[in-house]
């Protein structure tokens, strides 16, 4: 699973309100950070899911491999804003690159994810959640089911 | 409660964002606030103010919409980068009628592409409301290609050529000319319905290595055979990311393997990459004559608007199939006296039927079926019975034993299309026109003939 987020996957981030309404936005990068999950977001594009990982805690990230459509969703219920800026430009770039060459099949100009991955610097914000479940969200009939998660990969 | 759309927006304007060439983004909640993520098959508008998601599957997206019935939906542009985001009201699940069909149709012709039909069953279209629609804010978005052609002008241009054509033969050759000079669509067929066989016989192409006349597929096979047989038109503008989808769900659902793909007795025209297709039904009188399939190596190559502008031309050529009906005022043919006169060349020449289904073979190769089959064969027995050799449309189409479809377009078709076939294979017997509503057959070699029982 590790290895899954810098093999060049896409991420979404999902969350919902207090409210009851489900969010959802596109996530530019993250890493496994000593048992817990980070990933970055654009406050601009993702300021609904900010408000609601603010409100509860609630956060669902999806990965996925454009070569073959595997896609894992990891659930949080402690997720905390924390930390922006320029610092976390070079693990975007990074999995932006990544990303790019697994679309090259596709015939998607390179350029193209520029759009996705164009938020500033300062636009850049962070969040951090432990996985609590792990889910198979693989598109077919065990999408959503749950998958167990490997310790020794989540906890130091 | 009205909805909320950012100012310029409409779902009619975003279609294009529905097309699933980056997949759409469905995120659900459960009734505790926990988010779920997932990725959709097919996202389809309905009106201003609804859309359908594919249900194809329970899973937590679906629980979780059971029990809230708020969802939220992304989209993105494959073209500009652009993405909007909507939240959902769910409304109903639809089990029957055009937006059911219309979804089906396009998950069947995506899931035959690549053999997956079992695995792609769609169970409902669920109606969403649409409650908001704003855009993706802080995209650095691309401007919009500019359109291939003007679909409008050219699309005129050539119904105004096919207008002019006088026999069917000439009405192809137009249609397939004018879709390559004209609306710079270079690979192109013309498939023929045979409701009777259940079957799709290949009536005209342009643009492949070979013409491929008298190629058959099944009804419900492939894009051609489900835009058939649902009477809808299937665009698949992504092929490599469609396929690897489906083959996501196959590998999902454990299947083992892709379906074999049926035998053709006689080899399909088609590119080897296609990266895009779009199949139309030909449709008239209520009814679906064939299909007009086109395909490109480029990604993306149709839009909504190639599908407006072929179902209009697919129109025209079906309504000129149905009304070029052959030139019956003309008084039969004299029968010469006696039996045909041996050619004098060449070793006798095999023909065989099968009867079941009037397959024709030439010294065991094998030609074509069906009503043109037929056709063949009573015209071969006639010339040995009675050496003739000129035949009318009118007396085949009141020939009790070809038991033509009940459509009256089907006469001038099947000639062309045994013609054709004819001509393909360079076969020691032909078949051309003779004046107005008549046909001369013409054999260069002695003829035996060989009827196996059904």
């Amino acid at each position: 699973m590790i290895a899954l987020l810098s093999a060049g996957v896409a991420h979404q981030v999902g969350g919902c309100t207090n409210a009851g309404r489900p969010v959802v936005c596109r996530g530019m990068a993250a890493q496994h950070e000593a048992g817990r999950l980070l990933v970055i977001i654009s406050s601009e594009s993702g300021f609904e899911v900010l408000d609601a990982v603010r409100q509860n805690g609630n956060i669902a990230l999806n990965v996925t491999l454009p070569a073959n459509f595997r896609s894992m969703s990891f659930v949080g219920n402690d997720a905390v804003v924390r930390g922006s800026g320029a610092s976390w430009r070079p693990l975007v770039d990074t999995r932006h690159a990544a990303f790019r060459e697994q679309l090259k099949p596709y015939g998607f100009p390179p350029d193209y994810t520029n759009a996705w991955y164009s938020a500033p610097d300062e636009q850049l914000v962070a969040i951090r959640f432990t996985p609590m479940v792990a889910r198979n969200q693989t598109p077919g009939p065990s999408a959503g089911n749950k998958v167990e998660l490997m310790h020794t990969e989540f906890e130091k | 409660m009205s909805a909320v759309f950012d100012d310029g927006l409409s779902l009619f304007g975003v279609r294009r964002m529905m097309e699933g060439v980056v997949p759409p983004v469905l995120c659900t909640a459960s009734a505790d606030r926990v988010p779920n993520v997932s990725y959709l098959s097919l996202c389809e508008y309905v009106d201003p103010l609804h859309i359908a998601l594919s249900y194809q599957f329970l899973n937590r997206s679906r629980e979780n919409v059971l029990a809230t019935r708020r969802a939220s939906l992304t989209l993105d542009d494959a073209y500009t980068g652009a993405g909007v985001v909507l939240q959902l009201e769910y409304q109903r699940t639809e089990t029957e009628g055009p937006v059911f069909e219309r979804l089906r149709a396009k998950l069947l012709g995506v899931a035959s592409h690549v053999g997956m039909e079992k695995v792609f069953h769609l169970r409902g279209a669920d109606v969403y409301r649409v409650l908001e629609m704003r855009r993706v804010p802080g995209r650095r978005e691309f401007p919009a290609a500019l359109p291939r052609v003007d679909l409008a002008t050219t699309s005129r241009l050539l119904s105004e050529r096919m207008a002019h054509c006088e026999d069917l033969s000439d009405l192809l050759e137009t249609l397939l000319g004018g879709l390559a000079d004209l609306l710079r669509i270079d690979h192109a067929m013309v498939w023929l319905a045979d409701p009777a066989q259940q079957a799709l016989t290949l009536l005209a192409s342009r643009g492949y290595d070979i013409d491929g006349a008298g190629a058959e597929i099944s009804v419900g096979e492939g894009l051609v055979g489900t835009a058939v047989r649902e009477g809808v038109p299937i665009r698949v503008g992504h092929m490599m990311n469609m396929a690897t989808y489906a083959r996501a769900v196959r590998d999902s659902a454990g299947e083992s393997g892709l379906t074999e793909i049926l035998k053709n007795e006689i080899p399909l025209p088609g590119l080897k990459e296609p990266r895009s297709q779009l199949a139309v039904p030909l449709r008239a009188r209520g009814r679906v004559l064939g299909a007009l399939f086109v395909e490109s190596q480029h990604d993306q190559y149709f839009g909504y608007d190639d599908e407006d502008a072929l179902m209009m031309l697919g129109g025209q050529l079906a309504v000129a199939m149905s009304l070029m009906q052959p030139h019956e005022q003309e008084p039969p043919a004299q029968p010469a006296a006696g039996a045909a006169t041996p050619p004098d060349a060449g070793p006798a020449l095999r023909l065989r039927r099968l009867g079941r289904d009037n397959s024709i073979f030439i010294d065991d190769v094998y030609l074509i079926r069906g009503v043109a089959g037929a056709i063949l064969w009573k015209l071969v027995v006639e010339y040995l019975r009675s050496g003739r050799r000129e035949f009318t449309n009118r007396e085949l189409r009141l020939a009790p034993e070809l038991r033509l479809p009940d459509v009256q377009d089907n006469l001038e078709v099947r000639l062309l299309l045994l013609q054709r076939r004819l001509a393909e294979q360079c076969a020691p017997i032909r078949l051309e026109k003779a004046g107005r509503g008549r046909m001369r057959l013409n054999v260069e070699r002695v003829v035996t003939l060989e009827q196996e029982a059904p």
